[in-house]
């Protein structure tokens, strides 16, 4: 029998998803090899129990975390799809605002009060902590990125296909992106975070000549000091600092001064 | 051998009809102020690096190529064989071996030394196909270098700068900006037979005139003589030197995947997704600096210290592989470690801290 | 560059029929391939073994040479080769290069008495060389084979060591760390414990020693301790591997490539290489 995989989104902005419909010059040939039960940007089926479920998007309300337990004793494989699941995205960085702060941020200063009292806000905003898929059930593997990366998408559907086990390298974007040949960025004056990040992606946006922004997430282990010192080396100041490592790794990124 | 003398115009112009003998690579620029031994297609801009103080115009000046010219020989994600299975059900495999001719133009001494060094490497014990089947087939033009290319150039230092062998055609500037052309080898005669180049009667005259030239001191020098260097490093055990070069390491790779004497590799398979039968095996430029490089099945890691993969690195480099080959330094002294590291950890000054301790010792 | 002579198979596997596929362990599943032609390996070799589409990793040999292309693989499923390949059964084909490596050269250990120290998975390799010793037993002095490995569930080769027990000349001590409530004629305890109390010709003895990094020291200091000097004993280390041929690098400890000049290295050589029991 095929496998069965089934993909459900959490909050985040399906991106994700729109990327696996990318792969179409072989989707078809996906499909030869797995059955597809539930994927909302292309199914309306449901199903009861599935090989592979892919999980897109952090997990905010306690609903959502529920949902999530349930899928997890429904499936085999459970994979965290993308920078939302794997470590909280952009949405993460409201965990380190108290949520009046965070809504005073993005709807203004009258708006902390409304939070306060209206109901209709309170389900949206009330949460304490926006979590990566981890944090709440077991995870067998990380398809990282904002958004994930088709081939290693491809790579995991047909390694566990086959009977044997996905296999991401743990190095930085640096390793792709020197195989790629690419002048380094910091050598024309910005800089980059490629060093500290989870590779994978081939090095994407340097070699479309922008810098790594560390959508992937912080490589576990890495020297986050010296990083942050070279930023300051370069003329950043802490709060850009803090800015560009929240940018996308909020979930994973240590107040300062926690390190040993 | 025979020597010619043109103008470097004319050499590029020629350089342009080679491709009709096949790929034909040559230092372009790339982003601000690198540079990318590329493949030379029809409106390639190229250019020699000005090295006569005569010019009147801002000298052209190139640094090395981020990627070493050598690494054409054996390329990321370089297939060994391809798989599929026949009517009968049985496995057909086919080695991938890549016998095109090609050309590299345009090569440092530091990186020719380089490949043949990696010649060294891949024809030893039980050759290497894949590599030696791009070897074979190519051919290397290399020029001299009048000035270190840039400040982290010590190619004099290690050994290089004067290195000749796997050429067969070097270049020589020469004032006016010409450049003297020599055959260093048959097939490179044979190359030059038709390109209607000026023969040049006083070769000798012609190479005193271009060291005439070359600035002196050559780029950085090391602290004390090469063999000196040498037999420091590979003296070196424990030490504080290794901690103090990677506080600020990243353990990123970097230095490894520029350096044109590292040539480890990792190996991926896969299979087509329209064909599950059918598929390749892949091998992708690997480094030693990386966490998981000594990581065996079941996850023991023979080197989990950074400092212990820094010493590895560098012992390779200026200790092990020069004693194995006794073809001197396996640090080319190119400088691209140094220079594309982003905490400016630089081989040179770890190679000179290691002098410097060994002479406090008593 | 003078032309070299290459043989452009040389990353290129052979194909071997799996002719019989069985599960000793939970964690250990058993080959036996037959390969087109033999392999003419030297005890202590490995192959560098695949699945074609997975992938590749060096696994010792596990039987003593033989010259009917069989050859005999035990693989512990810790990866994402060696898990497909637990799926293997026979009738499917695996891809094989190599003999690789160093081996053992049996006429060194001709009238010698010999130890084997063995700990988990490291009786795999160990294997091929106690095969050939224990079948020619007028060629070789008293066979010692110490078999550790951490509960009756995780015992290897048991009825082949039973066996081996039974012959003259050959002394087999199998231990386990831990009964965990399982049936156990064997001893409780670690592979050292019995090197203090063995009868030992320390003069004629070679040890041969294989297991898990953290065995080697502690069997070592026992050895140590006995007078055996450090010339008569072998080590087969395990490294990580990607050709097979001392080009991928992994596998190089100091200025030793492994897979080239071991994975079999005599303990005196190792000495100067401060990486190899780490």
């Amino acid at each position: 029998m095929k496998p069965r995989i089934a993909f459900f989104d959490m909050a985040s902005c399906e991106g994700c998803q729109l990327a696996i419909l990318d792969c179409e010059d072989v989707f078809l040939h996906i499909l030869d090899l797995v059955d597809i039960v539930e994927f909302r940007e292309a199914l309306s089926e449901k199903a009861p129990r599935f090989d592979v479920a892919f999980i897109e998007g952090s997990i905010n309300r306690e609903i959502d975390a529920e949902r999530l337990r349930d899928i997890r004793a429904r499936c085999t494989w459970l994979v965290s799809l993308g920078a939302c699941a794997c470590h909280g995205n952009v949405q993460a960085r409201s965990n380190a605002l108290s949520p009046a702060e965070n809504l005073q941020r993005v709807y203004g200063p009258e708006a902390c009060h409304v939070a306060q009292t209206d109901s209709q806000y309170w389900p949206l905003w009330a949460h304490t902590r926006v979590r990566a898929v981890h944090e709440v059930v077991k995870v067998d593997y990380h398809l990282r990125g904002c958004p994930v990366d088709r081939d290693e998408f491809l790579h995991l559907v047909k390694r566990l296909v086959a009977g044997s086990l996905p296999r991401f390298a743990r190095q930085p974007v640096c390793v792709e992106c020197k195989h790629n040949g690419n002048e380094c960025v910091f050598e024309h004056g910005d800089t980059c975070m490629g060093q500290i990040t989870w590779g994978g992606c081939d090095a994407i946006c340097i070699n479309g000549g922008y810098r790594c922004d560390g959508c992937r997430g912080l490589l576990p282990g890495v020297n986050l000091d010296s990083h942050r010192a070279l930023l300051r080396e370069r003329g950043l100041s802490d709060t850009d600092i803090d800015s560009r490592y929240r940018l996308f790794c909020s979930a994973d990124v240590q107040p300062r001064g926690t390190r040993p | 051998m025979r020597g010619f003398l043109t103008t470097r115009a004319t050499v590029l112009d020629w350089l342009h009809t080679l491709d009709q003998l096949g790929d034909v690579f040559f230092p372009q620029p790339m982003g601000e102020s690198s540079f990318r031994f590329d493949k030379v297609r029809k409106h390639s801009l190229l250019a020699f690096e000005d090295f006569d103080a005569t010019s009147t115009e801002k000298p052209f000046r190139a640094s090395t190529c981020v990627q070493p010219p050598g690494k054409k020989l054996s390329p990321n994600n370089e297939q060994i064989f391809h798989f599929s299975k026949n009517e009968n059900g049985e496995y057909q495999l086919t080695p991938t071996l890549d016998d095109r001719q090609r050309i590299l133009a345009g090569v440092r001494p530091c990186d020719l030394k380089a490949i043949h060094l990696m010649d060294r490497i891949n024809s030893d014990g039980i050759p290497d196909a894949h590599y030696l089947s791009r070897r074979q087939n190519t051919t290397i033009i290399a020029h001299d270098c009048l000035q270190p290319c840039d400040q982290h150039c010590f190619c004099d230092a290690t050994g290089s700068l004067r290195w000749r062998e796997g050429a067969d055609i070097f270049l020589t500037p020469q004032p006016e900006a010409k450049l003297l052309i020599e055959a260093l080898t048959e097939r490179g005669e044979q190359l030059l037979a038709d390109a209607g180049f000026t023969p040049c009667k006083n070769i000798e005259g012609r190479k005193t005139l271009a060291e005439a030239q070359r600035t002196k001191p050559f780029g950085r020098q090391f602290n004390a003589p090469l063999q000196q260097v040498i037999d420091t490093v590979s003296n070196s055990g424990e030490s504080p030197v290794w901690d103090k070069h990677v506080e600020r390491c990243f353990s990123c790779g970097t230095c490894n995947l520029v350096c044109p004497t590292c040539y480890c590799f990792d190996v991926q398979d896969d299979f087509n997704v329209d064909d599950p039968d059918s598929g390749q095996r892949t091998r992708s430029w690997d480094g030693c600096m990386l966490e998981a490089f000594a990581v065996v099945a079941g996850g023991h890691n023979f080197r989990p210290q950074l400092a212990a993969r820094q010493r590895h690195r560098i012992k390779r480099k200026l200790a092990w592989l020069p004693a194995r080959f006794g073809d001197g330094s396996f640090c080319v002294g190119c400088g691209r470690c140094g220079h594309q590291c982003t905490v400016d950890i630089d081989i040179f000054d770890i190679a000179n801290d290691l002098l410097a301790t060994a002479e406090t010792k008593p | 560059m003078k032309p070299v002579d290459f043989d452009a198979h040389v990353l290129t596997p052979r194909m071997a029929r799996i002719i019989e596929a069985r599960d000793m362990t939970a964690q250990e599943r058993f080959f036996r391939l037959q390969l087109p032609q033999p392999l003419t390996h030297r005890p202590g070799q490995f192959v560098m073994a695949s699945i074609l589409g997975i992938g590749e990793a060096p696994i010792s040999i596990s039987c003593g040479p033989r010259h009917d292309g069989q050859l005999e693989l035990l693989v512990r499923n810790t990866g994402s080769l060696t898990h497909a390949m637990h799926q293997l059964q026979a009738g499917d084909y695996m891809g094989i290069r190599g003999p690789f490596g160093s081996g053992f050269q049996l006429s060194e250990f001709e009238g010698r008495d010999i130890l084997f120290v063995a700990g988990g998975l490291g009786l795999a390799p160990l294997r091929s060389l106690i095969e050939p010793v224990v079948g020619e037993p007028q060629r070789f002095g008293r066979v010692t084979l110490i078999s550790g490995c951490r509960t009756p569930a995780d015992e290897l080769y048991r009825e082949q060591m039973q066996a081996w027990a039974k012959r003259p000349n050959v002394h087999v001590i199998r231990l386990v760390t831990d009964t965990d409530h399982l049936p156990w004629g064997g001893e409780v305890g670690l592979v050292t414990a019995p090197i203090a109390k063995l009868e030992m010709d320390v003069a004629n003895t070679l040890a041969v020693l294989c297991g898990p990094p953290v065995m080697y020291k502690f069997v070592i200091m026992e050895l140590a301790a006995r007078g055996l000097p450090n010339a008569q004993i072998f080590i087969d280390l395990e490294r990580r591997m990607r050709c097979g041929i001392g080009k991928c690098g992994h596998c190089q400890i100091n200025h030793v490539t492994c897979c080239q000049e071991g994975p079999v290295f005599r303990f005196s050589d190792l000495e100067s290489l401060p990486e190899a029991l780490t």
